[in-house]
Protein backbone atom coordinates (compact mmCIF):
# COMPACT_ATOMS: atom_id res chain seq x y z
CA UNK A 1 0.00 0.00 0.00
CA UNK A 2 1.25 3.24 -0.91
CA UNK A 3 1.89 6.12 1.64
CA UNK A 4 2.06 10.02 1.45
CA UNK A 5 4.92 11.58 2.09
CA UNK A 6 5.15 13.08 5.54
CA UNK A 7 4.71 16.54 4.33
CA UNK A 8 2.47 16.30 1.18
CA UNK A 9 -0.36 19.45 0.41
CA UNK A 10 -3.59 18.17 -0.74
CA UNK A 11 -5.87 20.59 -0.84
CA UNK A 12 -9.15 18.66 -0.99
CA UNK A 13 -8.34 17.20 1.61
CA UNK A 14 -7.60 20.47 3.37
CA UNK A 15 -11.11 21.30 2.23
CA UNK A 16 -12.53 18.11 3.71
CA UNK A 17 -10.83 18.55 7.32
CA UNK A 18 -12.11 22.24 6.89
CA UNK A 19 -15.68 20.96 6.59
CA UNK A 20 -14.83 18.47 9.00
CA UNK A 21 -14.20 21.11 12.13
CA UNK A 22 -17.08 22.93 10.78
CA UNK A 23 -19.61 20.16 11.04
CA UNK A 24 -18.16 19.29 14.28
CA UNK A 25 -18.65 22.86 15.16
CA UNK A 26 -22.29 21.58 14.59
CA UNK A 27 -22.22 18.41 16.40
CA UNK A 28 -21.12 20.18 19.52
CA UNK A 29 -23.09 22.77 19.39
CA UNK A 30 -26.52 20.84 18.48
CA UNK A 31 -25.78 18.09 20.67
CA UNK A 32 -23.67 19.13 23.77
CA UNK A 33 -23.45 23.20 24.53
CA UNK A 34 -27.02 23.90 23.60
CA UNK A 35 -28.78 21.12 25.71
CA UNK A 36 -26.54 21.69 28.78
CA UNK A 37 -26.99 25.53 27.94
CA UNK A 38 -30.64 25.05 28.00
CA UNK A 39 -30.80 23.02 31.11
CA UNK A 40 -28.63 25.33 32.99
CA UNK A 41 -30.82 28.31 32.24
CA UNK A 42 -33.90 25.91 33.22
CA UNK A 43 -32.17 25.38 36.95
CA UNK A 44 -31.39 29.00 37.13
CA UNK A 45 -35.29 29.85 36.83
CA UNK A 46 -35.85 27.09 38.89
CA UNK A 47 -33.86 28.46 41.32
CA UNK A 48 -35.42 31.75 41.36
CA UNK A 49 -38.70 30.71 41.46
CA UNK A 50 -37.82 29.15 44.47
CA UNK A 51 -35.83 31.82 46.01
CA UNK A 52 -39.14 34.48 44.69
CA UNK A 53 -41.53 31.59 46.59
CA UNK A 54 -39.57 31.61 49.60
CA UNK A 55 -39.21 35.53 50.01
CA UNK A 56 -43.17 35.55 49.09
CA UNK A 57 -43.48 32.45 51.93
CA UNK A 58 -41.45 34.60 54.24
CA UNK A 59 -43.22 37.82 53.52
CA UNK A 60 -46.84 36.69 54.02
CA UNK A 61 -45.48 34.78 57.48
CA UNK A 62 -44.09 37.90 58.58
CA UNK A 63 -47.43 40.01 57.81
CA UNK A 64 -49.24 37.29 59.13
CA UNK A 65 -47.23 37.62 62.41
CA UNK A 66 -47.87 41.76 62.45
CA UNK A 67 -51.69 40.84 62.17
CA UNK A 68 -51.89 38.65 64.71
CA UNK A 69 -49.78 40.54 66.83
CA UNK A 70 -51.86 43.97 66.22
CA UNK A 71 -54.72 41.75 67.27
CA UNK A 72 -53.25 40.40 70.18
CA UNK A 73 -52.50 44.01 71.44
CA UNK A 74 -56.06 44.99 70.37
CA UNK A 75 -56.95 42.14 72.23
CA UNK A 76 -55.52 43.51 75.41
CA UNK A 77 -56.47 46.51 75.22
CA UNK A 78 -60.18 45.61 74.54
CA UNK A 79 -59.62 43.03 77.45
CA UNK A 80 -58.20 45.84 79.70
CA UNK A 81 -61.49 48.15 78.01
CA UNK A 82 -63.74 45.21 79.70
CA UNK A 83 -62.44 45.02 83.11
CA UNK A 84 -62.36 48.64 83.87
CA UNK A 85 -65.94 48.76 82.68
CA UNK A 86 -66.94 46.00 84.68
CA UNK A 87 -64.89 47.57 87.50
CA UNK A 88 -66.62 50.57 86.80
CA UNK A 89 -70.05 49.03 87.27
CA UNK A 90 -69.13 47.20 90.36
CA UNK A 91 -67.91 50.49 91.57
CA UNK A 92 -71.40 52.19 90.73
CA UNK A 93 -73.22 49.34 91.82
CA UNK A 94 -71.31 48.95 95.16
CA UNK A 95 -72.05 52.74 95.69
CA UNK A 96 -75.70 52.47 94.79
CA UNK A 97 -76.01 49.83 97.16
CA UNK A 98 -74.40 51.45 99.54
CA UNK A 99 -76.79 54.34 99.29
CA UNK A 100 -79.58 52.26 99.19
CA UNK A 101 -78.35 50.39 102.37
CA UNK A 102 -78.12 54.33 104.09
CA UNK A 103 -81.73 55.53 103.11
CA UNK A 104 -82.64 52.28 104.59
CA UNK A 105 -81.33 52.30 107.21
CA UNK A 106 -81.67 55.88 107.77
CA UNK A 107 -86.03 54.76 107.16
CA UNK A 108 -85.31 52.18 109.38
CA UNK A 109 -83.93 54.30 112.33
CA UNK A 110 -86.30 57.30 111.43
CA UNK A 111 -89.36 54.70 111.73
CA UNK A 112 -88.01 53.44 114.67
CA UNK A 113 -87.51 56.92 116.48
CA UNK A 114 -91.19 57.50 115.48
CA UNK A 115 -92.17 54.33 116.94
CA UNK A 116 -90.52 55.39 119.66
CA UNK A 117 -92.27 58.98 119.94
CA UNK A 118 -95.32 57.05 119.35
CA UNK A 119 -95.10 54.13 121.82
CA UNK A 120 -93.92 56.88 124.20
CA UNK A 121 -96.55 58.96 123.30
CA UNK A 122 -99.16 56.23 124.24
CA UNK A 123 -97.31 55.32 127.37
CA UNK A 124 -98.00 58.77 128.36
CA UNK A 125 -101.65 58.85 127.43
CA UNK A 126 -102.30 55.61 128.67
CA UNK A 127 -99.87 56.98 132.36
CA UNK A 128 -101.88 59.90 131.91
CA UNK A 129 -105.04 57.48 131.71
CA UNK A 130 -103.81 55.99 134.85
CA UNK A 131 -103.08 58.39 136.88
CA UNK A 132 -106.59 60.50 135.96
CA UNK A 133 -108.25 57.11 136.75
CA UNK A 134 -106.13 56.80 140.22
CA UNK A 135 -106.59 60.35 141.37
CA UNK A 136 -110.07 60.25 140.59
CA UNK A 137 -110.13 57.27 143.08
CA UNK A 138 -108.42 58.42 145.40
CA UNK A 139 -109.94 61.66 145.27
CA UNK A 140 -113.49 60.21 145.58
CA UNK A 141 -112.48 58.26 148.54
CA UNK A 142 -110.34 61.21 150.14
CA UNK A 143 -113.09 63.97 149.36
CA UNK A 144 -116.05 62.01 149.50
CA UNK A 145 -117.17 64.58 147.50
CA UNK A 146 -119.78 64.61 144.92
CA UNK A 147 -118.49 65.57 141.56
CA UNK A 148 -119.37 65.33 138.61
CA UNK A 149 -116.75 62.70 137.18
CA UNK A 150 -116.58 64.85 133.81
CA UNK A 151 -115.61 68.50 135.86
CA UNK A 152 -112.77 66.25 137.73
CA UNK A 153 -111.12 64.83 134.61
CA UNK A 154 -111.09 68.28 133.02
CA UNK A 155 -109.31 69.62 136.08
CA UNK A 156 -106.56 66.91 136.43
CA UNK A 157 -106.15 66.49 132.83
CA UNK A 158 -105.40 70.56 132.93
CA UNK A 159 -103.24 69.62 135.90
CA UNK A 160 -101.07 67.02 134.07
CA UNK A 161 -100.87 68.93 131.39
CA UNK A 162 -99.62 71.49 133.28
CA UNK A 163 -96.79 68.89 134.90
CA UNK A 164 -96.39 67.80 131.25
CA UNK A 165 -95.28 70.99 129.73
CA UNK A 166 -93.14 71.56 132.43
CA UNK A 167 -90.84 68.43 131.90
CA UNK A 168 -90.85 68.89 128.17
CA UNK B 1 -34.39 4.04 38.84
CA UNK B 2 -33.23 4.52 35.36
CA UNK B 3 -35.71 2.64 33.00
CA UNK B 4 -34.59 -0.63 30.70
CA UNK B 5 -35.02 1.78 28.06
CA UNK B 6 -32.19 4.41 29.21
CA UNK B 7 -29.87 1.91 29.67
CA UNK B 8 -29.95 0.33 26.69
CA UNK B 9 -30.14 3.77 24.41
CA UNK B 10 -26.65 4.31 27.08
CA UNK B 11 -25.04 0.90 25.81
CA UNK B 12 -25.78 1.68 22.09
CA UNK B 13 -23.87 5.18 22.62
CA UNK B 14 -21.13 3.64 24.25
CA UNK B 15 -20.59 1.14 21.68
CA UNK B 16 -20.84 3.78 19.47
CA UNK B 17 -18.39 6.19 20.80
CA UNK B 18 -15.77 2.73 20.98
CA UNK B 19 -16.78 0.75 17.53
CA UNK B 20 -15.01 3.93 15.70
CA UNK B 21 -11.86 3.48 17.11
CA UNK B 22 -12.57 -0.25 16.95
CA UNK B 23 -13.10 -0.36 13.31
CA UNK B 24 -9.97 1.66 12.73
CA UNK B 25 -7.78 -0.33 14.52
CA UNK B 26 -9.50 -3.55 12.63
CA UNK B 27 -8.36 -1.56 9.63
CA UNK B 28 -4.87 -0.84 10.19
CA UNK B 29 -4.61 -4.53 11.18
CA UNK B 30 -6.16 -5.50 8.35
CA UNK B 31 -4.28 -3.02 5.32
CA UNK B 32 -1.07 -2.47 7.47
CA UNK B 33 2.17 -4.27 5.67
CA UNK B 34 4.59 -5.83 8.38
CA UNK B 35 7.38 -3.04 8.19
CA UNK B 36 11.19 -3.88 8.76
CA UNK B 37 13.11 -1.03 10.84
CA UNK B 38 12.55 2.59 10.89
CA UNK B 39 10.05 4.05 8.25
CA UNK B 40 8.88 7.04 8.83
CA UNK B 41 6.14 8.02 6.15
CA UNK B 42 2.68 9.85 5.81
CA UNK B 43 -0.70 8.38 6.43
CA UNK B 44 -1.23 5.43 3.42
CA UNK B 45 -3.89 6.10 0.95
CA UNK B 46 -6.49 4.10 1.00
CA UNK B 47 -8.01 5.10 -2.78
CA UNK B 48 -7.95 7.98 -4.46
CA UNK B 49 -10.94 9.80 -6.44
CA UNK B 50 -9.97 11.36 -9.08
CA UNK B 51 -11.05 15.47 -9.01
CA UNK B 52 -10.31 18.67 -10.81
CA UNK B 53 -6.71 20.40 -9.83
CA UNK B 54 -5.72 17.39 -7.38
CA UNK B 55 -6.83 13.87 -6.95
CA UNK B 56 -8.52 13.90 -3.77
CA UNK B 57 -6.89 11.28 -1.71
CA UNK B 58 -8.69 9.12 0.95
CA UNK B 59 -5.92 8.50 3.16
CA UNK B 60 -5.58 6.99 6.54
CA UNK B 61 -5.74 10.69 8.24
CA UNK B 62 -9.14 11.04 6.46
CA UNK B 63 -10.56 8.22 7.92
CA UNK B 64 -9.82 8.24 11.43
CA UNK B 65 -10.64 11.87 11.51
CA UNK B 66 -14.30 11.07 10.49
CA UNK B 67 -14.15 8.06 12.69
CA UNK B 68 -13.24 10.74 15.40
CA UNK B 69 -15.74 13.00 14.80
CA UNK B 70 -18.20 10.15 14.92
CA UNK B 71 -16.98 9.00 18.20
CA UNK B 72 -17.20 12.49 19.44
CA UNK B 73 -21.05 12.68 18.25
CA UNK B 74 -21.71 10.01 20.33
CA UNK B 75 -20.01 11.03 23.65
CA UNK B 76 -21.90 14.31 23.36
CA UNK B 77 -25.08 12.20 22.95
CA UNK B 78 -23.82 10.08 26.09
CA UNK B 79 -22.75 12.71 28.27
CA UNK B 80 -26.47 15.09 27.54
CA UNK B 81 -28.56 12.03 28.09
CA UNK B 82 -30.87 12.09 30.69
CA UNK B 83 -29.83 15.30 31.26
CA UNK B 84 -31.92 16.88 34.67
CA UNK B 85 -32.16 20.32 36.70
CA UNK B 86 -31.41 18.01 39.36
CA UNK B 87 -28.26 16.39 38.78
CA UNK B 88 -29.37 12.49 38.75
CA UNK B 89 -26.43 11.04 36.93
CA UNK B 90 -22.39 11.89 37.06
CA UNK B 91 -21.97 12.19 33.65
CA UNK B 92 -24.09 15.34 33.95
CA UNK B 93 -21.25 17.18 36.46
CA UNK B 94 -18.72 16.36 33.65
CA UNK B 95 -20.77 17.82 30.60
CA UNK B 96 -21.79 20.88 32.61
CA UNK B 97 -17.76 21.40 33.48
CA UNK B 98 -17.30 21.11 30.03
CA UNK B 99 -19.58 23.93 28.91
CA UNK B 100 -19.20 25.90 32.05
CA UNK B 101 -15.40 25.74 31.74
CA UNK B 102 -15.92 26.62 27.69
CA UNK B 103 -17.57 29.42 28.56
CA UNK B 104 -15.12 30.88 31.15
CA UNK B 105 -12.36 30.26 28.62
CA UNK B 106 -14.20 32.17 25.98
CA UNK B 107 -15.20 34.99 27.90
CA UNK B 108 -11.64 35.67 29.46
CA UNK B 109 -10.07 35.42 26.26
CA UNK B 110 -12.09 36.62 23.70
CA UNK B 111 -14.66 38.84 25.41
CA UNK B 112 -18.65 39.47 25.49
CA UNK B 113 -19.00 39.90 22.10
CA UNK B 114 -17.77 36.53 21.15
CA UNK B 115 -19.74 34.55 23.76
CA UNK B 116 -21.38 32.38 21.22
CA UNK B 117 -17.60 30.69 19.86
CA UNK B 118 -17.98 28.08 22.99
CA UNK B 119 -19.13 25.71 21.09
CA UNK B 120 -16.76 26.04 18.42
CA UNK B 121 -13.74 26.11 20.91
CA UNK B 122 -15.30 23.27 22.29
CA UNK B 123 -14.81 21.18 18.66
CA UNK B 124 -11.35 22.41 18.21
CA UNK B 125 -10.29 21.22 21.13
CA UNK B 126 -12.35 17.80 21.30
CA UNK B 127 -11.27 17.49 17.46
CA UNK B 128 -7.58 18.00 18.18
CA UNK B 129 -7.51 16.02 21.24
CA UNK B 130 -8.97 12.94 20.60
CA UNK B 131 -6.88 12.82 17.07
CA UNK B 132 -3.68 13.44 18.74
CA UNK B 133 -4.72 10.66 21.20
CA UNK B 134 -5.22 8.05 18.52
CA UNK B 135 -2.13 7.12 18.53
CA UNK B 136 -1.80 5.43 21.78
CA UNK B 137 -4.22 3.00 19.94
CA UNK B 138 -1.32 2.82 17.21
CA UNK B 139 -3.12 4.51 15.21
CA UNK B 140 -2.19 7.28 13.22
CA UNK B 141 -2.95 10.42 14.56
CA UNK B 142 -5.03 12.76 12.22
CA UNK B 143 -3.25 15.60 13.59
CA UNK B 144 0.40 14.53 12.34
CA UNK B 145 -1.18 14.88 8.80
CA UNK B 146 -0.30 19.09 7.78
CA UNK B 147 -3.88 19.00 5.55
CA UNK B 148 -5.64 18.19 8.78
CA UNK B 149 -4.34 21.12 10.46
CA UNK B 150 -3.77 23.02 7.67
CA UNK B 151 -7.42 22.60 6.80
CA UNK B 152 -8.43 24.06 10.78
CA UNK B 153 -5.98 26.70 10.46
CA UNK B 154 -7.56 27.74 7.14
CA UNK B 155 -10.81 28.23 8.43
CA UNK B 156 -9.39 30.10 11.43
CA UNK B 157 -7.97 32.33 9.04
CA UNK B 158 -11.48 33.19 7.32
CA UNK B 159 -12.82 33.29 10.64
CA UNK B 160 -9.91 36.30 11.64
CA UNK B 161 -10.25 37.72 8.57
CA UNK B 162 -14.17 37.57 8.30
CA UNK B 163 -13.95 39.72 11.77
CA UNK B 164 -11.37 42.04 10.06
CA UNK B 165 -13.30 43.35 7.66
CA UNK B 166 -16.21 43.89 9.49
CA UNK B 167 -15.22 47.27 9.84
CA UNK B 168 -15.17 47.55 5.93
CA UNK B 169 -12.53 46.73 3.46
CA UNK B 170 -11.16 49.81 3.82
CA UNK B 171 -10.23 50.09 7.26
CA UNK B 172 -8.90 46.13 6.93
CA UNK B 173 -6.59 48.00 4.08
CA UNK B 174 -5.97 50.79 6.23
CA UNK B 175 -4.49 48.16 9.35
CA UNK B 176 -1.62 46.69 7.19
CA UNK B 177 -0.04 50.18 7.07
CA UNK B 178 0.42 50.46 10.80
CA UNK B 179 2.34 51.73 12.50
CA UNK B 180 4.02 53.14 8.94
CA UNK B 181 3.38 52.43 5.34
CA UNK B 182 6.71 51.22 4.74
CA UNK B 183 6.31 47.98 6.51
CA UNK B 184 2.96 46.77 4.88
CA UNK B 185 4.71 43.61 2.65
CA UNK B 186 5.96 42.32 6.27
CA UNK B 187 2.11 43.16 7.49
CA UNK B 188 0.62 41.15 4.58
CA UNK B 189 3.40 37.99 4.77
CA UNK B 190 2.60 37.87 9.11
CA UNK B 191 -1.26 37.98 7.34
CA UNK B 192 -0.77 34.96 5.77
CA UNK B 193 1.98 33.58 8.44
CA UNK B 194 -0.38 33.37 10.94
CA UNK B 195 -2.56 30.14 9.42
CA UNK B 196 0.68 28.63 8.11
CA UNK B 197 2.26 28.75 11.55
CA UNK B 198 -0.53 27.28 13.70
CA UNK B 199 -0.73 24.66 11.14
CA UNK B 200 2.59 23.60 10.82
CA UNK B 201 2.83 24.04 15.03
CA UNK B 202 0.62 21.69 16.11
CA UNK B 203 1.51 19.24 13.06
CA UNK B 204 5.37 19.18 13.71
CA UNK B 205 4.76 18.65 17.58
CA UNK B 206 2.36 16.05 17.05
CA UNK B 207 4.66 14.48 14.10
CA UNK B 208 7.94 14.71 16.10
CA UNK B 209 6.30 12.65 19.36
CA UNK B 210 5.50 9.74 17.25
CA UNK B 211 8.74 9.99 15.00
CA UNK B 212 10.66 10.11 17.90
CA UNK B 213 8.60 7.06 19.56
CA UNK B 214 9.42 5.08 16.51
CA UNK B 215 13.24 6.50 16.98
CA UNK B 216 13.14 5.12 20.61
CA UNK B 217 11.30 2.33 20.94
CA UNK B 218 14.04 0.97 17.72
CA UNK B 219 17.04 2.43 19.58
CA UNK B 220 15.77 0.33 22.79
CA UNK B 221 15.53 -2.51 21.21
CA UNK B 222 18.52 -2.11 19.59
CA UNK B 223 20.26 -1.14 23.32
CA UNK B 224 18.60 -4.64 24.54
CA UNK B 225 20.09 -6.89 22.08
CA UNK B 226 23.20 -5.08 22.19
CA UNK B 227 23.20 -6.07 26.16
CA UNK B 228 21.64 -9.43 25.98
CA UNK B 229 23.42 -10.85 23.09
CA UNK B 230 25.91 -12.69 24.93
CA UNK B 231 22.41 -15.18 26.04
CA UNK B 232 21.93 -18.73 24.49
CA UNK B 233 18.99 -19.48 22.44
CA UNK B 234 16.13 -16.94 22.91
CA UNK B 235 16.99 -15.53 25.86
CA UNK B 236 18.66 -12.77 23.34
CA UNK B 237 15.97 -11.69 21.74
CA UNK B 238 13.96 -10.65 24.48
CA UNK B 239 13.57 -7.00 24.13
CA UNK B 240 14.07 -6.21 28.12
CA UNK B 241 14.21 -2.37 27.36
CA UNK B 242 11.30 -2.08 25.13
CA UNK B 243 9.17 -3.34 28.19
CA UNK B 244 7.91 -0.15 30.05
CA UNK B 245 9.92 2.83 28.99
CA UNK B 246 8.08 3.52 25.59
CA UNK B 247 4.96 3.55 27.46
CA UNK B 248 6.22 6.08 29.93
CA UNK B 249 7.76 8.10 26.92
CA UNK B 250 4.25 7.71 25.53
CA UNK B 251 2.52 9.78 28.38
CA UNK B 252 4.64 12.67 27.23
CA UNK B 253 4.57 12.34 23.11
CA UNK B 254 1.12 11.18 22.77
CA UNK B 255 -1.03 12.06 25.70
CA UNK B 256 0.97 15.28 26.66
CA UNK B 257 1.84 16.91 24.01
CA UNK B 258 -0.91 16.14 22.04
CA UNK B 259 -3.53 17.72 24.95
CA UNK B 260 -0.80 20.67 25.14
CA UNK B 261 -1.25 21.48 21.19
CA UNK B 262 -4.92 21.05 21.56
CA UNK B 263 -5.07 23.65 23.90
CA UNK B 264 -2.40 25.92 22.22
CA UNK B 265 -4.32 25.19 19.11
CA UNK B 266 -7.88 26.43 20.87
CA UNK B 267 -6.04 29.52 22.83
CA UNK B 268 -4.53 30.76 19.42
CA UNK B 269 -7.66 30.86 17.80
CA UNK B 270 -9.07 32.72 20.23
CA UNK B 271 -6.48 35.20 20.61
CA UNK B 272 -6.57 35.62 17.07
CA UNK B 273 -9.81 36.02 16.50
CA UNK B 274 -10.62 38.36 19.23
CA UNK B 275 -7.46 39.73 18.19
CA UNK B 276 -8.15 40.76 15.11
CA UNK B 277 -11.60 42.20 15.56
CA UNK B 278 -11.35 45.77 15.96
CA UNK B 279 -14.19 46.11 18.71
CA UNK B 280 -13.76 49.89 19.58
CA UNK B 281 -13.46 51.17 15.93
CA UNK B 282 -16.53 48.81 15.19
CA UNK B 283 -18.91 50.60 18.31
CA UNK B 284 -17.93 53.60 17.33
CA UNK B 285 -19.17 53.03 13.88
CA UNK B 286 -22.12 51.48 14.96
CA UNK B 287 -22.81 54.52 17.29
CA UNK B 288 -22.55 56.46 14.33
CA UNK B 289 -25.01 54.93 12.27
CA UNK B 290 -27.23 54.26 14.97
CA UNK B 291 -27.23 58.07 15.46
CA UNK B 292 -27.40 59.09 11.30
CA UNK B 293 -30.67 56.83 11.61
CA UNK B 294 -32.14 58.52 14.28
CA UNK B 295 -31.74 61.76 12.81
CA UNK B 296 -33.10 60.81 9.33
CA UNK B 297 -36.12 59.84 11.22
Amino acid sequence: MQSLDVISINIWQIVVSLINLVLLFLIVKRFLYKPVKKMLENRQNEVEKRYSDAEKANNEALENKKNYEEKLSAASVEADGIIQSAVDTAKAREKEIVSDAKLKAEGIILKAENDAKLAMLKAEDSIKQEIIDVSTVLAEKMLKREISEQDHKDLIDSFIDNIGDGDE
Amino acid sequence: MKSLKFKIIDIIYIVMMILPIAFAIVLQVLTKPVSEGISISGARIFFTIPMPIQDFIVSESQVNSALVIVSILFLCLYLTHGLKERIELKRQHFAELIVEKADGLVKDNMGEYFKGYSPFIIAIMALSAFSSLLSLFGLFAPTSDINIVGGWAILVFFLITYYKLKCGPLYYLKGFTEPVALLAPINFISEFATPVSMAFRHYGNVLSGSVISVLLGTALGGLSSMVLKWLPGFLADIPLFQIGIPAVLSIYFDVFSGLLQAFIFAMLTMMYVSGGFPIDEYNRRRLKKAQKALNNK
